[in-house]
């Protein structure tokens, strides 16, 4: 449970405040005892209270020579300590934060992310539409073109053979009526429907235009989010832990190759490396 | 091609707007008999089932990814001779080593063309027809 010398330095702190706990009336009304009671957001706000005010008391002993920490001095030294870093390390992290306005950072990010999941959904969902509008429409235009090719290809080798003197009078006037027919109803019919799924496939490209704006807004949230973040990153992370790269094989594609040994861009590159190595 | 337009794909992809551009794919190749799954475990289930003589399949994927599936086809008696083709957005050059070691018949880059995959199809049909 105690792996690292930290949690056991946690535990030793804890056990000696335990063992240190011994409730007795008299000292219930301090603002510390108070304070240990069961915590709700009043408790906490007491607590950070008091432990402000003893910090006070402490800079500035002649000020309040009665004070909370002098009546349970006795009892309390261990706790009081505690409580005293305690409260000092929330205040400091509190200021440093609000100093460098990561206070508003974080506010707005915690406020952008959520809409910028929406925003993601929305692209997600109109491309998805647009990918089954497009397919849908050469499902149906596929077949039309193959009809006007097979009827057009039908009616060549029947006209070779007339070329060739091998119809019959009978033969070549049915021939005749079947092209007039081809020529005259079922080629513009067909080529009006294949001309109407292209309109569709043309259309289904209208998501470009709200996604592209859409992204657009996700990027500069994304990047005021990064150079925010980094600045946090700079001050907090070992300089040995900069240079550390994320390596796994689940990455996605390549969103920008420039630069990049580590990654093909091309087919041709996947089967040079393939050739190379004798696959 | 010396390749029976009978033989049964399964296509496996996480999207089925890719599932359905390779099943088009293979269709215009002459191959309509098409299976889809959409993830490598659902992919394994149906291979159980038996009757598969291709795999086509994406890396990324929940549950199962394309590579482990791989690897798993690999290591199961009944179902390491069948031809197993990549098509993914993973390029780097780890992944397509990985997949080369792990056993891959072929590895293709999205996006591709429907020459890519012709292409890749002929080699290994050629590769089958050799061994």
């Amino acid at each position: 449970m105690t792996a690292s010398n930290d949690s056991n330095d946690l535990e030793a702190l804890f056990d000696s405040i335990a063992a240190d706990f011994q409730p007795t009336p008299a000292i219930t009304p301090s603002a510390p005892v108070a304070a240990s009671s069961d915590g709700d957001s009043d408790d906490l706000q007491a607590l950070f209270d008091s432990v402000s005010a003893d910090s006070f008391a402490k800079a500035n002993p002649e000020v309040v020579p009665a004070s909370p920490m002098v009546e349970s001095g006795e009892t309390w030294p261990r706790q009081e300590a505690v409580f005293n870093r305690i409260g000092h390390m929330a205040r400091l992290l509190h200021d440093t934060l609000g100093q460098l306005g990561y206070d508003k950072l974080i506010e707005k990010t915690v406020s952008a992310l959520p809409d910028a999941k929406d925003r993601l959904a929305y692209v997600a969902n109109l491309t998805e539409q647009a990918a089954c509008r497009v397919l849908n429409a050469t499902d149906i235009a596929c077949p039309l073109v193959d009809d006007i090719d097979r009827g057009a290809h039908d009616l060549g080798e029947r006209w070779d053979r007339v070329f060739a003197n091998q119809l019959t009078g009978p033969e070549f006037k049915q021939l005749a009526i079947e092209t007039r027919g081809f020529l005259k109803d079922q080629l513009p019919e067909k080529t009006k429907a294949t001309h109407a799924q292209l309109t569709e496939i043309m259309m289904a490209q209208d998501f470009q235009d709200l996604t592209g704006q859409v992204i657009k807004k996700i990027v500069a949230l994304a990047q005021d989010l990064e150079s925010g973040l980094m600045n946090v990153l700079l001050e907090v992370l070992p300089d040995t832990r900069r240079t550390e790269e994320v390596t796994n094989l689940m990455n996605g594609p390549v969103v920008n190759a420039e630069g990049r040994t580590d990654v093909v861009v091309n087919q041709e590159q996947v089967d040079d490396l393939l050739d190379s190595l004798g696959f | 091609m010396a390749a029976d337009p009978k033989m049964k794909f399964l296509v496996v992809d996480d999207f089925s707007t890719m599932r359905r551009i390779v099943r088009n794919l293979l269709k215009e190749l002459g191959f309509t008999n098409v299976d889809e799954a959409e993830d490598g475990a659902i992919a394994l289930q149906k291979l159980q089932g038996g009757g598969f003589e291709f795999v086509v399949t994406d890396w990324n994927m929940p549950n199962m990814d394309g590579l482990t599936l791989l690897q798993t086809i690999r290591a199961t008696p009944n179902l390491k001779h069948l031809p197993v083709l990549m098509i993914t957005a993973e390029a780097k050059k780890e992944n397509i080593i990985a997949a080369a070691q792990a056993g891959a018949s072929g590895y293709i880059v999205k996006p591709f063309t429907a020459g890519t995959l012709s292409e890749k199809l002929n080699k290994i049909f050629e590769k089958m027809g050799q061994a």
